[in-house]
């Protein structure tokens, strides 16, 4: 189904960085000519190794980066007009929020600065603020805050001016499970209401857990793009017998699974495809061996993240590296 | 300008403020300006005999012979401007060097950058609340002292609060420098040294009757000219403050004409500066 610009929360075009030193002209490409369409109301998980352009990627989405070559959109303007990011809650990675505010001062002053007036923050703080968890520090300076505690409030301060794009960084970096798990309940509680969430993240459980779509960047490229229950579809299938299996046959079994574990007082052998497992079922069946179950099985975010980035640089695994 | 963007910049200049207020920024240049109208109620004594004339006693020095009181009052008044001037100019600087680099540190910069506000909009509304922080100082201090040197004298001469607007117009231009380094450096020992640097080189570079006569080269003459007429003109302007504190007339504004202009320069070059830099 065709789908109009507008419906795109964000759009790249030809999307590039370089980033030149003036001193010593060196340069180096941070992102290397990115398409990519996010549709409005998705969630959307942004994967790569360390220094693979996706902070460089967000940046240039909000304008704190200017691109060299190509556009970034949101919702169908160009993210350099002021006025195209009004429908952005934006938490940045290791952000720096103002210590001589309070929580409600701080969450007052971002959204001023996002266009709310001055009732409407009276109102919307004490109800962010109880939804993070944060309303009994409302009054409290900021440099008495937890790491976890300011993330929170920096969810708070994205989502204050009630926005139709959410981009975050690492969210979760720094909270507590609990916090964590209140994170997701909120973002999930968003999607519901048809927010459209970026999601920037090296947690791939998380990612894979809460987002529909995914893109892996590999220095600067776009090396995978897709919705994440295709990508991890179609690794297997999962065999399931009792341990109380004859040697023989549990060894021809080992043989031609993909793999094999015991657990409780079951024998789990993996096969890579229908036919194979298919050829098992028959000779356990043979033996009258009772199975006691058999599922598809389905590749995690981590092994597509891995495999796509050794596909793309075979002879290099992720390196470690600077914020590009 | 509309009322969204009023109210934004309204937004930025009170945060500049509420920082300056948390860093003591504030709180220390308020408190050196009571301190020093104190030590001048302490130091001022001076006993009115009724109109004009009056034994005056400042500094531990009484006046022997009759004076002119009105000329003694603007005399006292063009030597505060001066000290004000030039001491208060130093401390501004220095109060003020590190709320520039401090908007670009990075995690805050970038927030600041994904809301609906022009970067333009962003640095100027934090260069206004530096100026006004500054100038609430400057007005509580040169109007302080005025009000006290016309309790005890009886004479309120206005002149003397020109030293307000002169002060604040030097400010407004030497800020423009320190936000530009600011931009430029996120330095905060850099936008010291560059405007004090300024302000330093500027009575030097006013002698430039005596250095044409001095200088060998036409080249150096030409160098020393260029240089006074392009850098501000923070000797020749402090002069005008107390040719007009003191006789109430100025020769010429040229000063404040091409030191309004290089202050401009710096602080759209900042602006560009700014506009186009990554975070």
């Amino acid at each position: 189904m065709p789908v109009d610009a507008s419906s795109y929360a964000i759009e790249t075009l030809g999307l590039r960085k370089i980033y030149r030193s003036p001193w010593t002209g060196r340069s180096i490409l941070a992102v290397d000519g990115i398409n990519l369409r996010v549709e409005s109301g998705t969630t959307f998980g942004l994967l790569g190794a360390n220094g693979a352009g996706k902070t460089t990627f967000v940046k240039m989405l909000l304008s704190a980066v200017h691109p060299s070559e190509g556009e970034a959109r949101i919702f169908g303007r160009n993210a350099a007009i002021p006025e195209a990011r009004r429908d952005v809650g934006y938490l940045p990675e290791n952000h720096r929020f103002p210590t001589y505010l309070t929580g409600q001062g701080m969450l007052d002053f971002y959204g001023a600065l996002s266009g709310m007036d001055s009732r409407t923050r009276a109102q919307r703080i004490p109800e962010l603020l109880d939804l993070v968890g944060l309303g009994s520090w409302a009054t409290v300076r900021l440099n008495k805050y937890s790491k976890g505690m300011l993330q929170r409030l920096g969810l708070a301060q994205a989502l204050m001016h009630r926005p139709k794009l959410l981009i975050l960084d690492e969210p979760s970096d720094g909270v507590d499970p609990v916090g964590r798990h209140k994170i997701r309940e909120i973002l999930q509680a968003l999607q519901e209401k048809g927010v459209t969430i970026f999601l920037n993240s090296h947690l791939l459980a998380e990612v894979e857990m809460f987002c529909q779509d995914v893109a892996i960047l590999d220095r600067g490229r776009l090396v995978l793009e897709g919705k994440v229950k295709q990508l991890t579809a179609g690794k297997g299938y999962r065999l399931s017998v009792s341990n109380a299996l004859p040697e023989a046959l549990r060894q021809a079994l080992t043989a031609t699974a993909a793999s094999f574990a015991a657990r409780d007082s079951l024998l789990e052998f993996q096969f890579p495809s229908r036919n194979e497992v298919n050829r098992a079922i028959d000779l356990l069946r043979r033996e009258q061996v009772d199975i006691e179950s058999v599922e598809p099985t389905r590749s995690t975010l981590e092994e597509v993240f891995l495999e796509t980035l050794q596909a793309a640089a075979p002879s290099a695994m992720p390196h470690q590296g600077g914020k590009a | 300008m509309n009322r969204a963007v009023l109210s934004t910049t309204v937004t930025l200049v009170v945060d500049t403020f509420r920082e300056a207020m948390a860093r003591k920024i504030f709180w220390g240049l308020f408190g050196l300006s009571t301190a020093m109208i104190a030590f001048f109620l302490f130091i001022l004594k001076i006993d009115i005999v009724e109109g004009a004339l009056a034994t005056i006693s400042i500094f531990g020095e009484t006046a022997k012979e009759k004076v002119d009181l009105n000329r003694f009052v603007r005399q006292v008044e063009g030597a505060i401007a001066t000290f004000l001037y030039t001491w208060g100019m130093f401390l501004a600087i220095f109060a003020s060097a590190g709320l520039t680099p401090s908007l670009l540190e990075p995690g805050r910069i970038e927030l600041l950058l994904s809301k609906p506000v022009g970067r333009t909009q962003l640095l100027l509304g934090r260069y206004l609340g530096n100026l006004l922080i500054v100038g609430l100082n400057t007005a509580y201090l040169v109007g302080g002292i005025w009000l006290l040197l016309g309790v005890k004298t009886a004479i309120w001469d206005p002149n003397f609060l020109i030293s307000i607007a002169t002060t604040m117009f030097l400010f407004a231009v030497l800020l423009a420098v320190v936000v530009l380094v600011g931009v430029g450096f996120e330095s905060t020992a850099l936008a010291v040294m560059i405007p004090v640097g300024l302000m330093l080189v500027s009575p030097i570079l006013a002698q430039h009757q005596l250095a044409v006569r001095l200088l060998n080269s036409e080249w150096s003459r030409q160098v020393w000219k260029a240089l006074y007429h392009v850098l501000p003109k923070v000797y020749d302007i402090g002069k005008m403050n107390l040719d007009y504190v003191r006789f109430g007339k100025v020769d010429s504004l040229e000063p404040v004409g091409s030191s309004a202009a290089f202050g401009c320069v710096a602080l759209l070059s900042a602006i560009y500066w700014f506009r186009r830099r990554d975070f």
